[in-house]
This record gives C-alpha cells, structure tokens and sequence, in this order.
C-alpha cells in the first residue's frame, strides 16, 4: 500500500514538472513583398511543426496598407488549440508597430483549415511574419 | 522500498528547485493570451481594437475617403452594457491610437477640451506669452466624423460551466449629415470550467 502511494507520487512530481515548467514554441512564416513564401514552417514545436501546414497566403492592398491572409491548416485527427500573433516588417527589414498585435487564440477542428487576416498598421510595411505558438 | 523513498525526496527537491524557487515578481508578455478569468481582460481588450481597426480601414468607402485627405473624428464614449465594470475609454484609447498611427484620420481630443481651454487662456491673459506667437482663440477645426458604440454581453451558468458572450460594436457617423459611414462588430465566447482540485 505504502509503495503504491510512493509511486503514485513520484508520478505526481514527474507530471507536475514537465507541466509546471512547460516553454511555448514558436513557428514562423515570413511572406515576402512579391508575395511568394520565404519559409512555410519553422518550429521547434512538434506539435505545431507536424500537425500545423500553412495552406495559403495572400497578401494585397487596402488603399496603401498591405492586408494578408493566412490559411492555417490542421493536417491532424483532433483538435489544435493554439496562439497566433502577426508581426509587420518595413522594406528595411525594421518591425513596425511592436507588440501592436496581440496573441490571439484559435482552435481549428481536426482536418479543417481556418483563415485569418489582418491589416498593416501603417503604409511602410511591406512584409510580414505569423507566428504561432502552443 | 528505502530507494523509492529517496527518490521521492529527489523529485520532490527537483520539482520546489526548479519551480517553486524563481522570483515572486516576474515580468510578462503584455500581448500574450490571459485567461485567468472569464471576466473582460487584456485579450479581448487587445482583440477587439485589432479587429475594428482592421475593418475599418480597409472598408472600401472608407479607404476611397482616406486616400487623399485624413478626416477629423471625435471618440463619444462607449457604452457599456454588461454587468461587468470594464473601461471602455481605455478600448476607445487604444483603437483611437492605432488608427492615428496609421496615418488615415486625425482626431480631436475632447477629454483635453478644459486643460486646452486654460493653457489658451493663460496664453491671452497672463500678459506673459508673446501676442504674436499665441494661440488663436476660433481657430480650431471642428469634427467631421463621431466613432461611437456599444458593449454588450450574454452571460449563461450551470452548475459546473460559464459560458460568456460579449458583443462590441463601433460606428462612425458623419456628424453633418447623420449618415452612418461604417459600422464594425467583435464578438468574443470565453468559457470557463469549475476545477475539482
């Protein structure tokens, strides 16, 4: 009896570890200004890195502000609940507007896709980066 | 049994080392997602500005408008119809910055109206200020457009589950006119689960 609850904590302190002290990760995709994607994932999540695919990107222009769109992908068979943030960039590669945008949270049922958008803070930008994060 | 008991220690010392021993004080990402409670918090406060920024100015009418000049608009206060105290002068603040960061619209501050009015005065009356270069009494410009709104929520409990609903909106209305030139509207669902433990 006295070994079992011995174990069942030592279980305890193992889960509650790897818990407590969990990192996020963080996956990028960077559009560049002629609209072609530089990089489709690149994650230290694997997770996000396996079940998470960037479906589509389009980028266009509201007036003088870029506006894109991303089409995020679960190639998985449950649900993800993940964070997503963009970040802008100018053409001399400078962030704009930092922290401008918040983490925003989304869950895409299994083997559906969801699309999100946004639009430039200001007319320098001419790129951007989404980020995602478990 | 004496091995499984050592460690136990071990982890237990793992676990308050590497966990339980870090600063009290810590700061954070103040964009990062909070879900503390299923009360009105900094996301949805983030959200809804980065939503109805969005919309409106990339809504056609609004950027043939913003193309060649930047409208006047004056920020009326925001309504708030939920049983929660939130302030909404601080979401106005917020959606009132990105736009004039965006170099589209251009607002006058009516919060500022009576600190403007004493400093002008001051200026004219004080016989301290050079008449030449104080600032003109009539001179200011006047509003084009008013933003305004309203928040709203829904809320529903059972015994284990809350589920909170919350509605904003915004609309921009042509103060000569009446016309309302856009509308933009952000939903939120937050659900919150009674813990056992």
């Amino acid at each position: 009896m006295r070994k079992i609850i011995l174990k069942t904590v030592l279980l305890a302190g193992v889960s509650m570890a790897m818990l407590g002290c969990a990192v996020n990760e963080t996956a990028t995709v960077v559009v560049n200004d002629d609209g072609s994607v530089a990089q489709v994932i690149e994650s230290n999540s694997k997770v996000l890195a396996a079940n998470l695919s960037i479906a589509d990107t389009k980028t266009g222009f509201v007036g003088d502000l870029l506006k894109v769109q991303v089409d995020i992908l679960n190639d998985s068979g449950s649900a993800l609940s993940f964070q997503y943030k963009f970040k802008w960039i100018d053409k001399s590669g400078f962030e704009v507007a930092i922290d401008g945008r918040p983490w925003q949270p989304l869950t895409i049922t299994p083997h559906e896709s969801r699309i999100v958008q946004a639009v430039a803070p200001n007319s320098t930008v001419n790129s951007f980066k989404i980020l995602v994060q478990d | 049994m004496k091995l499984v008991q050592i460690l136990a220690v071990i982890f237990a010392g793992l676990i308050l080392a590497s966990c339980a021993s870090g600063p009290k004080v810590s700061y954070g990402d103040a964009s990062a997602v909070e879900t503390t409670t299923t009360g009105f918090g900094s996301t949805d406060l983030q959200s809804i500005a980065a939503k109805l920024v969005d919309d409106l100015i990339s809504f056609p009418p609004i950027v043939q408008m913003t193309a060649q000049r930047r409208p006047v608009v004056f920020v009326d206060k925001i309504k708030n119809k939920t049983t929660e105290h939130i302030d909404t002068e601080s979401i106005t603040d917020t959606v009132q910055t990105k736009l004039l960061q965006s170099g589209k619209f251009r607002f006058v501050d009516m919060t500022a109206v009576k600190a403007v009015q004493e400093q002008m005065q001051f200026q004219m009356d004080s016989g301290m200020v050079d008449p030449g270069k104080a600032a003109a009494f009539g001179k200011q410009t006047g509003a084009e457009f008013m933003l305004y709104g309203n928040m709203s929520s829904i809320i529903k409990r059972n015994s284990s589950t809350k589920d909170v609903y919350y509605k904003f909106t915004l609309k921009l209305v042509n103060l000569e006119s009446g016309i309302m030139e856009w509308a933009g509207e952000k939903e939120i669902r937050k659900t919150g689960e009674k813990s056992f433990f």
